[in-house]
């Protein structure tokens, strides 16, 4: 990846860790379908980017200014230098399906350090072979689609690029047929397919290496995860999470109508999501920085139309549904 | 002629259970966006009516992707997706308060699990990647023959379907 120096970037490092986060937050945050609440999302941000920048998480990236803030101790000094030093090279222009896959893999395996797996391996397969038939119906069916449960009430789910799918208990909790799961993870594989994270992540690192941001020393503790990560800043831009979200919603109904389910799975579990207590602050963030169920509801409705209004052979399956042991 | 009356009563009864897959018993909704009531759960049937975007109306039945709904001033069938379940729209704090209060927008699961919240601010900062744990989510992987048995299991049968596009004159 060649560099060349822009002044219109942040000259700033972050520590692996709140990068690293920060790439998390991207995909998760930005484009998950049945985002949490209880993550606090500009908490995090405005944090992180006040530590970083000294100024607002809203500023947008192009902000000329360059505070020399680190939180290492190294510099950026010497940009073309430290990106030549982080081989292997990953070739962010246009990565392989291998290197997709180990990024998700970074960003699944970190996200499983906060949250770990629910240790029902039943639960675990049952889920792998709904998501897995789903995904067959992708226009990524060669992917290794991998799903799982994990060990958080939040309700929430989590696409990282090359097929790493991750649902939590509390949102597993909200489902009462096989129908609405398939749904739930249509979406899911619906951003996986359209590379919706990847394409955030791809952005930021683009330009971080343009401007030489990531230095030797964080190439040492994983060099591909040095490489994956954003200023967080970006992910403030709005108006792509929300188109993303809509398209997955439209993808997730799509795949699982294909894959033989009720078609309407995905919508009611907007539906059930939308009535739970806004009263709630772990709900607030939510409705503050995603469409809300409603309006997902009505983008939905309007794309539907009367194309299902043949499809009656759908299944539900409430009777396989997996239920949880605790 | 006690027997009968009883008859008539049990079959009184009966009846709106026979029928209670259809039934949602008057369940309060709210209109998402501003639609046409239809006489017929079609969408060439005749005009009922209409209704504005957050109106409240009653449901009363189901069937397919139509509901039929009461509103102040009529009775028609809509779309499915017309309309909300419960009586919160976007933007309406007040609803979402008293729907709280009367325990109808809650799931209680929320309560039930205060404190437990997994997935922190905190714990997110926290997070190191867990070799262990991708390798045994790994583990599970099933591949397409997998998902296609799965399938075959269930009766599910695939279908051709184009993938939805967004609507024309939506900002999406």
């Amino acid at each position: 990846m060649k560099t060349s120096t822009n002044s219109d970037m942040h000259s700033t490092i972050m520590t692996p860790k709140k990068l690293l986060i920060s790439a998390l937050l991207a995909s998760v945050f930005g484009l998950s379908s049945m985002p949490s609440f209880a993550f606090d999302l500009k908490g995090v941000l405005k944090e992180a980017a006040e530590k970083e920048f000294g100024q607002s998480p809203e500023a947008p990236a192009t902000d000329a200014t360059q505070p020399q803030t680190t939180t290492s101790g190294s510099t950026a000094s010497e940009p073309s230098a430290t990106v030549k030093a982080s081989e292997p090279e990953f070739n962010w222009k246009n990565p392989s399906k291998e290197e997709e896959i180990t990024l998700g893999r970074e960003i699944a395996g970190n996200l499983l350090g906060a949250a770990p797996l629910v240790k029902d391996a039943a639960l675990q397969k049952y889920v792998n072979s709904v998501g897995r038939w789903v995904a067959s119906q992708s226009e990524r069916p060669e992917l290794p689609w991998r799903f799982a449960v994990i060990e958080s009430e939040d309700i929430n789910a989590f696409a990282a690029p090359g097929g790493y799918i991750m649902l939590t208990k509390g949102l597993y909790r909200k489902l009462t047929n096989e129908a609405q799961l398939a749904g739930v993870l249509g979406h899911e594989i619906g951003h996986v397919v359209k590379k919706h994270q990847l394409k955030v992540l791809q952005k930021q690192q683009l330009l971080n290496m343009g401007a030489g941001f990531l230095s030797s020393k964080y190439a040492k503790d994983n060099k591909l995860v040095s490489k994956a990560i954003g200023t967080g800043a970006e992910i403030s831009a709005r108006s792509l999470d929300k188109s993303a979200e809509y398209e997955a919603d439209r993808l997730g109904l799509s795949y699982a109508a294909r894959a033989g389910y009720e078609p309407y799975g995905l919508t009611e579990v907007l539906q059930a999501i939308g009535q739970t207590n806004k009263t709630d602050g772990s709900v607030a963030l939510l409705f503050k920085t995603h469409p809300h169920p409603d309006e997902r509801l009505v983008a939905l409705g309007d794309a539907i139309g009367n194309k299902l209004d043949n499809i009656k052979s759908g299944k539900t399956l409430e009777n396989r549904f997996y239920q949880l042991k605790n | 002629m006690k027997l009968t009356f009883k008859a008539i009563l049990i079959a009184a009864c009966l009846l709106p259970a026979l029928h209670g897959s259809a039934a949602l018993a008057a369940e309060a909704g709210t209109a998402l966006k501003n639609d046409t009531l239809r006489k017929e759960p079609y969408a060439d049937a005749k005009t009922a009516g209409n209704f504005i975007r957050g109106e409240k109306v009653e449901i009363l039945k189901k069937q397919g992707a139509w509901l039929q709904v009461k509103t102040k001033k009529t009775t028609g069938w809509v779309r499915l997706l017309s309309v909300k379940r419960g009586t919160s729209t976007a933007g309406n704090q007040t609803a979402g308060i008293l729907a709280a209060a009367s325990g109808r927008a809650g799931t209680g699961q929320v309560v039930s699990t205060t404190g437990v919240r997994g997935l922190s601010e905190q714990e997110l900062k926290a997070a190191k990647f867990n070799e262990s744990e991708i390798k045994t989510m790994e583990s599970y992987t099933q591949s397409a023959d997998d998902g296609r048995s799965f399938a075959n299991a269930g009766k599910l049968k695939p279908i051709a379907f184009a993938n939805l596009k967004a609507a024309k004159g939506t900002a999406q």
